[in-house]
């Protein structure tokens, strides 16, 4: 008898951590006020998202806004820091909007692994990481210790249709 | 009696040859004139390295020097040839600190797998591989066979902090 009680116990508690991680991620987004976008399709002979093992490698993401058009410009030219930011946030909405498309559940996500920024800009600007960190703070607010990945924040003369952010990842799924 | 001398020889060679491989690298760093540095501290919600599997993937490393300041300026302007790949060899000496840091022993290190370099540089500037060059050059000297890595050269407009070179780096560990 006790051993039965001993067993149901452990099976409550599993159960309940189990349903613990499980987050609702729709409810979370909308908290955080993230609007998901239909995600672009490729222009040419390549994929989104390449799956391999138990990574997934994205392609590089722009500031898509969903209704076909882009956010443009360079950082240190005609967008400030603030604009820049903002830019690499909606980068992070279309990333998170292609790995919902490509795993159905963002409670798959076991970890974003590493990040490649790439943010337009004069060649005398110096603070790409406090634009990428719009796309890095909006990792940490949705998946929380899972979100905070290596990082590599640079600096790029030309991106492609004049977008203001570019950014690659790669991301340990289940 | 000839089983038994057969199997001492057999343990003589497995631990002659597990001796062999452990390297001892303070005495090899310091061979080579290397100081490691104190790797800096994210300064936002990213982290220096994360591990899937058997894989690291470390943050971008700039050229630190030991007394925390970096070697900055662009190659081809501010900055010779020469300059750009001691910068280069310094930031590989940020990322062997980084991997000390994390690993406790640079015997862990199984194959420098991946590098991405990139060059702060005018828009005519072509010699990236010569600079990236003192990072290369610096892994194969350290780790031998196991520190030749497949590699990209290239130039950006613009990096953090104004830094001469940055250097990103999958490596495979024990």
């Amino acid at each position: 008898m006790k051993k039965i009680t001993a067993l149901l116990l452990f099976v409550l508690v599993a159960t309940f951590s189990i349903a613990q991680q499980k987050i609702d991620y729709d409810k979370k987004l909308k908290e955080i006020g993230v609007e998901l976008i239909a995600p672009s399709k490729p222009v040419a002979n390549y994929v989104k998202a390449v799956r391999v093992g138990n990574l997934l490698y994205l392609s590089g993401h722009g500031p898509d806004r969903g209704d076909g058009t882009n956010i443009t410009g360079k950082v240190g030219l005609n967008l400030s820091v603030a604009q820049g930011y903002e830019a690499a946030r909606q980068t992070g909405v279309s990333i998170l909007s292609t790995i919902k498309g490509e795993l159905g559940d963002l409670n798959k996500v076991k970890r974003v692994v590493k990040v490649l920024g790439m943010v337009n800009c004069t060649d005398t600007f110096a603070d790409q990481p406090k634009v990428i960190n719009g796309f890095s703070d909006l990792m940490v607010a949705v998946f929380g210790e899972k979100g905070k990945h290596a990082r590599s924040a640079v600096g790029m003369n030309s991106l492609p249709g004049n977008i203001a952010v570019e950014i690659e990842i790669i991301l340990e799924v289940e | 009696m000839k089983q038994y001398t057969t199997f001492f020889l057999l343990v003589t060679i497995a631990t002659g040859s597990i001796a062999q491989q452990k390297i001892d690298y303070d005495k090899k760093l310091r061979e080579l004139g290397i100081e490691l540095v104190t790797p800096a501290k994210p300064v936002a919600n990213y982290v220096k390295v994360v591990r899937t599997g058997n894989l690291l993937y470390l943050a971008g490393n700039g050229p630190l020097r030991a007394d925390g300041s970096y070697i900055t300026g662009k190659v081809g302007v501010d900055l010779s040839l020469e300059k750009g790949y001691e910068a280069a060899r310094q930031t590989g000496i940020s990322i062997l600190s980084t991997l000390k840091e994390e690993l406790g022993d640079l015997n862990k290190v199984k194959r420098i797998v991946k590098v991405l370099g990139m060059v702060n540089c005018p828009d005519t500037f072509a010699d990236h591989p010569k600079v990236i060059n003192g990072f290369s050059d610096l892994m194969v000297a350290v780790f031998g066979e196991k520190g030749n890595h497949a590699r990209s050269a290239l130039g950006v407009n613009a990096l953090p902090f104004h830094t001469a070179v940055e250097i990103e780096v999958i490596v495979e560990v024990e």
